[in-house]
């Protein structure tokens, strides 16, 4: 069932453009190419989801997929062929909402983590790439568990928890959804 | 007669009364002004803030102490309630005890599903909580601390299960009626605690609660002395170097012992009142 109240504190990506962001320390383009690199192309395609899809991703993945619209981008190379997805996402920190980024590759495993927003009070280790790498060749078969797939971070428990949690959600979406 | 109790902080609190199980990680800094407003005992004016500031350190990601110096204000004028309220006080920001505290966290709520802590504390005071005379109050009190995270963090549930011991010595008053009784034996006392709530993010750092907690005491000579229930809600602020939670709970239902002319009967009003207001304001670092 749809949490009626979502929509009071969650704003559908779908209404936000590129430029609008207010990434704290990087703008959808940056984590673009921090992703994918300079030469890479993204066409923007967001996905609008049913009720009947985010069912099927919170069975799934184990955590609610909140938004109708999720952001994401096809990304092709300099020769026009789809290489990857690029996801823009939000999940619950311990007060506010993290904003991050996601490249998936066509064969579903992760090609990059990017923290566009972080305001907790603690945890900023999330942002350092030793943390985030953590994340790289993840794919669906893995166990998605804190402290065996990517440390914990004290004090950012949560938080870390939810990221791990939330990449396991765009796995599946692209999973169900946008694998060709 | 224990001590009134204001429960050491396990970190960020969205409750008034109910503590939450995370704790510190190491190396960090908490520190809390807490305020706790009891007003109304039915008859007469009685109004009693307890003070407190409190200092908590991560000694270990899983381990936490703290430690806090109390203070009273009191204003009670037209009751007297024999053996507990001796006399009309008006007095602010008295000095009245100092508390220890010790935490462990033994399950994390976002990395093991269910969140299970357990506190000690030793608290020593030299005022009466209640009635602001000189007492010598040595109380221990052990917690375990329950939370759940819910919906990915935005639905919190929270539960504490406490006991606390209790050694007291009252001081002589000079003054007093010749029938009126103030006993200065000691007394020992052991109390019970158990708290419950539930915690909803409507909005990014803003989280509203509900509570409710059951207090009751027992002491050899009477048996069970008193019991009470108090339950209202919250309001959190959380940001990410301070937060402030502010809780109303009004006594819903109380019994056990009653003061000489009482009119409501279904509370109990001779060391718990009618309202208890609680503010919280914390800086960490």
């Amino acid at each position: 069932m749809r949490d009626p109240l979502a929509g009071l504190w969650f704003v559908p990506l779908s209404v936000i453009s590129v430029s609008a962001y207010c990434a704290d320390y990087l703008t959808v383009s940056q984590a673009q190419k921090a992703i994918f690199g300079e030469q890479a192309i993204f066409l923007e395609s967001p996905l609008e989801l049913s009720n009947d899809q985010r069912k099927a991703i919170k069975k799934a993945a184990g955590t609610r997929q909140r938004q109708q619209t999720q952001a994401a981008w096809q990304v092709m190379g300099a020769d026009g062929k789809l290489v990857g997805w690029f996801f823009v996402d939000d999940v619950i920190g311990k007060h506010e909402y993290i904003s991050y980024a996601l490249g998936v590759s066509v064969a579903g495993e992760i090609l990059g983590m990017e923290i566009m927003s972080y305001r907790e009070s603690h945890g900023d280790e999330v942002r350092e790439a030793s943390w985030r790498e953590k994340f790289v060749g993840k794919h669906l078969g893995d166990p998605f568990k804190l402290d065996e797939d990517v440390p914990n971070i004290s004090g950012a428990t949560l938080s870390c928890r939810n990221l791990l949690d939330g990449a396991k959600r765009l796995l599946v979406i692209y999973d169900l959804y946008l694998q060709q | 007669m224990s001590a009134f109790s204001l429960p050491a902080m396990a970190g960020e609190s969205l409750f008034g009364f109910v503590k939450g199980a995370e704790t510190l990680p190491e190396g960090a800094g908490e520190l809390y002004q807490k305020v706790i407003s009891r007003s109304d005992k039915g008859t007469g004016e009685y109004e009693a803030i307890n003070w407190e500031t409190e200092l908590e350190y991560g000694i270990t990601d899983r381990f936490s102490m703290s430690g806090s110096f109390k203070m009273l204000s009191l204003d009670t004028s037209g009751l007297i309630i024999d053996g507990y309220l001796p006399k009309e006080e008006d007095f602010s920001f008295k000095p009245m005890g100092l508390e220890a505290a010790a935490t462990y966290m033994f399950l994390s709520p976002a990395k093991d599903n269910f969140g299970l802590s357990g506190q000690i504390s030793f608290d020593y005071s030299w005022l009466d909580t209640h009635s602001g005379q000189e007492k010598d109050t040595y109380s221990l009190e052990l917690d375990a601390i329950a939370q759940k995270f819910f919906l990915e963090g935005q639905l919190v549930w929270g539960a504490n299960f406490g006991v606390e011991t209790t050694y007291a010595d009252r001081k002589e008053i000079d003054g007093l009626p010749a029938d009126f009784d103030w006993p200065t034996d000691p007394e020992m006392e052991i109390e019970l605690k158990f708290g419950t709530g539930l915690s909803y993010r409507f909005a990014p750092n803003w989280f509203v609660s509900l509570e409710a907690y059951y207090e009751t005491e027992f002491e050899t000579e009477v048996g069970q002395e008193r019991w009470s229930v108090f339950a209202g809600p919250s309001l959190h602020y959380g940001a990410a170097k301070w937060w402030a939670t502010l809780s109303w709970l009004p006594q819903m239902k109380g019994g056990g012992e009653q003061y000489e002319g009482q009119e409501d009967t279904d509370l109990h009003l001779i060391e718990k009142t009618e309202e208890e207001l609680r503010l919280t304001v914390a800086l960490n670092f």
